[in-house]
């Protein structure tokens, strides 16, 4: 994770945020520390924890996936970036300027969870106005509008009302419009939320596109294949708390792997001593299943099968998955376990 | 800048409303329907006309505050489309004087509308020299119409529509009354007479607003009562709109 070399020490834990941040936190997009929501009931006066403490921090340029099962503070954690709720305790920065200040979303982007509309607009209409209210002179504002509209492919009939856009036309309008500012930072809520297979692959370009230009992307999403194609890092958040923030690289690639090796043959020959405690043998109707817990052995163990006679029919890796570690994270936070699923990647023998 | 993009925004919005079309074609409709009324008001059909005329654009006016004013910063947290522009970087007190702005701009456009074609038919009824008194009134009814305008958009940002109109139309009738309600109090006893006097004093001062009758009569106001009311409701305005802004600077947009 990356670490800013300026001292925070003057930064208070609660109130309101300093005005100004050292230099190398100018190179963080996000920034935030100790970010808190309660919500209080006024007739209880019952408090929840939206989110709690919050410590996170984005450098420019990445592309981020913020995780976590429903209720778990995601959609908590983009509002108050984008000011749209106000934090309990803590503080929080944009491109260095502190989230509490409008002008701290003039580079910003934000693509709310299922946007809604003014339906008396045309999506060329709206296009304008979001890009004039984002700061764009009016010629530019009209210029990029007509780019965006076409990009998300809606250009064909620009003056359509939006109370007849389908849902996921309005998605891509909504993504049209947080782009039609050129910002640096994107901060999209479920931005494949009601979108096709189409749609859903549009989007993916969309965000790689902006990725290219060395736009910071923090996104949050439950389609978990599309997290580890576009995104440096991930976020874990559950029960209002940051429970883990990892690269995509090293929970794809660094975690452990179990190998499962299907033979054709019920073979009786006895496993060698050295490889008992990571390899064992499974009876099947038709053959057996060898299970593999270190993959440095696999070649040995293949030579040993093939020379055996076993017959080896499929070797098949299952990583530790994205899943996997969402669900971990959600369960030890005591939300209610669900199946873990592992993902194969079939490999013909 | 945002403000003024938010008022155009609001100003499509209120315009491009069929209830607001329908309020201004019954105001239309109410021109011509008096017209045919006249011969029933015994010599006095120019004086019905100009009264009807007027308070048709009060009415229509108030009714399109009710209908469209009260629902415009309620709808916006209902629908959620809020989230699309206080997202940008957008004071929020800007995006209050803005919606304010737009819906007083579609408010005046009306109020002219229906002015001018009260001057018109007046013309054609032979009271060309009526304008002075036509416009006069015009003015100050749009002066009304702004202030209960910045009323709406408090209650919007604090409430429901429905609840939003109802404060609207209470704050309206209490200062449609507020002379009456002062003389009420006098005859109250100590405690009540004050709370009374206190009511009386927060509603607008809307009779301030209302020369119907001096227009009726061909009459015109005096400067100065025209620069007071102009005054006050920039006042009374810039009052109700703060209020909005304090409720709404500290809310969250769940």
């Amino acid at each position: 994770m990356h670490s800013p070399a300026g001292s925070r020490s003057d930064r208070p834990v609660s109130g309101r945020a300093p005005i100004s941040v050292t230099r190398s936190e100018r190179d963080l997009a996000v920034l935030t520390q100790g970010l808190t929501k309660l919500y209080r009931n006024p007739w209880t006066l019952k408090v929840t924890r939206g989110l709690e403490g919050l410590d996170l921090e984005l450098p420019r340029g990445e592309v981020m996936g913020y995780l976590g099962p429903n209720g778990a503070g995601k959609t908590t954690t983009l509002k108050l970036l984008t000011g749209l709720l106000k934090p309990t305790r803590g503080a929080g920065w944009l491109l260095g300027e502190s989230i509490e200040r409008p002008a701290s979303r003039r580079r910003l982007g934000f693509l709310p969870e299922q946007p809604y509309f003014y339906d008396y607009l045309s999506g060329m209409e709206y296009l304008v106005m979001a890009g004039r209210l984002s700061g764009l002179a009016a010629h530019d504002a009209d210029r990029q509008a007509k780019l965006w509209i076409g990009r998300v492919g809606l250009g064909d009939r620009p003056g359509l009302r939006l109370r007849k856009y389908s849902k996921g036309m309005l998605q891509r309008l909504g993504l049209a419009a947080a782009l039609v500012h050129r910002p640096e930072l994107l901060i999209l809520d479920e931005p494949m939320s009601g979108l096709d297979p189409f749609g859903r692959r549009d989007v993916r370009d969309l965000i790689l596109e902006q990725k290219h230009r060395g736009v910071t992307v923090l996104f949050s999403s439950h389609i978990l294949p599309d997290v580890e194609l576009l995104c440096d890092r991930v976020a874990i958040v559950s029960g209002g708390r940051l429970s883990r923030v990892a690269s995509v690289e090293e929970i794809v690639h660094g975690a452990a792997q179990r190998i499962e090796i299907t033979c054709a043959v019920a073979s009786t020959a006895e496993i060698p001593a050295p490889w008992r405690p990571a390899l064992a043998r499974e009876a099947r109707p038709q053959g057996c299943l060898y299970v593999l817990e270190r993959e440095a052995l696999l070649d040995e163990v293949l030579a040993w099968l093939v020379q055996s006679g076993a017959g080896v029919r499929a070797v098949v890796p299952h990583r530790t998955s994205l899943e996997t570690l969402l669900l971990s994270a959600a369960t030890a936070d005591g939300a209610p376990p669900r199946e873990p699923e592992s993902e194969p990647e079939r490999r013909s023998a | 800048m945002s403000a003024l993009l938010i008022a155009q925004n609001t100003f499509r919005e209120t315009t491009r409303d069929r209830v607001m079309a329908g309020m201004v074609l019954a105001g239309f409709v109410l021109l011509v329907v008096t017209q045919i009324a006249t011969p029933l008001a015994l010599g006095e059909g120019t004086r019905l006309t100009m009264d009807l005329g007027l308070s048709g654009i009060s009415m229509i006016g108030l009714f399109a505050i009710l209908l469209v004013g009260t629902s415009l910063v309620a709808k916006e947290l209902e629908r959620r489309t809020i989230y699309n522009l206080l997202s940008r970087p957008i004071a929020r007190s800007a995006y209050l004087v803005g919606k304010w702005a737009g819906l007083t701009a579609a408010l005046w456009t009306v109020a002219i509308a229906l002015g001018l074609a009260l001057w018109g038919t007046l013309a054609l009824r032979g009271m060309r020299g009526s304008a002075p008194a036509v416009f006069e009134a015009t003015y100050l009814a749009g002066l009304e119409l702004s202030v209960v305008s910045a009323i709406a958009v408090l209650c919007s940002s604090l409430s429901t529509p429905v609840l939003s109109a109802l404060y609207t139309l209470g704050f309206y009738l209490v200062g449609q009354w507020s002379y009456d309600l002062r003389e009420l109090a006098s005859k109250f006893p100590a405690p009540l007479s004050g709370i009374l006097h206190i009511v009386a004093d927060l509603a607008p001062n809307l009779p301030l607003f209302n020369m119907r009758t001096l227009a009726a009569s061909g009459q015109v106001t005096s400067p100065l009562h025209l620069a007071l009311a102009t005054g006050y409701a920039l006042l009374y305005v810039a009052c109700m709109l703060s209020l909005a802004n304090a409720a709404f600077e500290s809310r969250d947009f769940k």
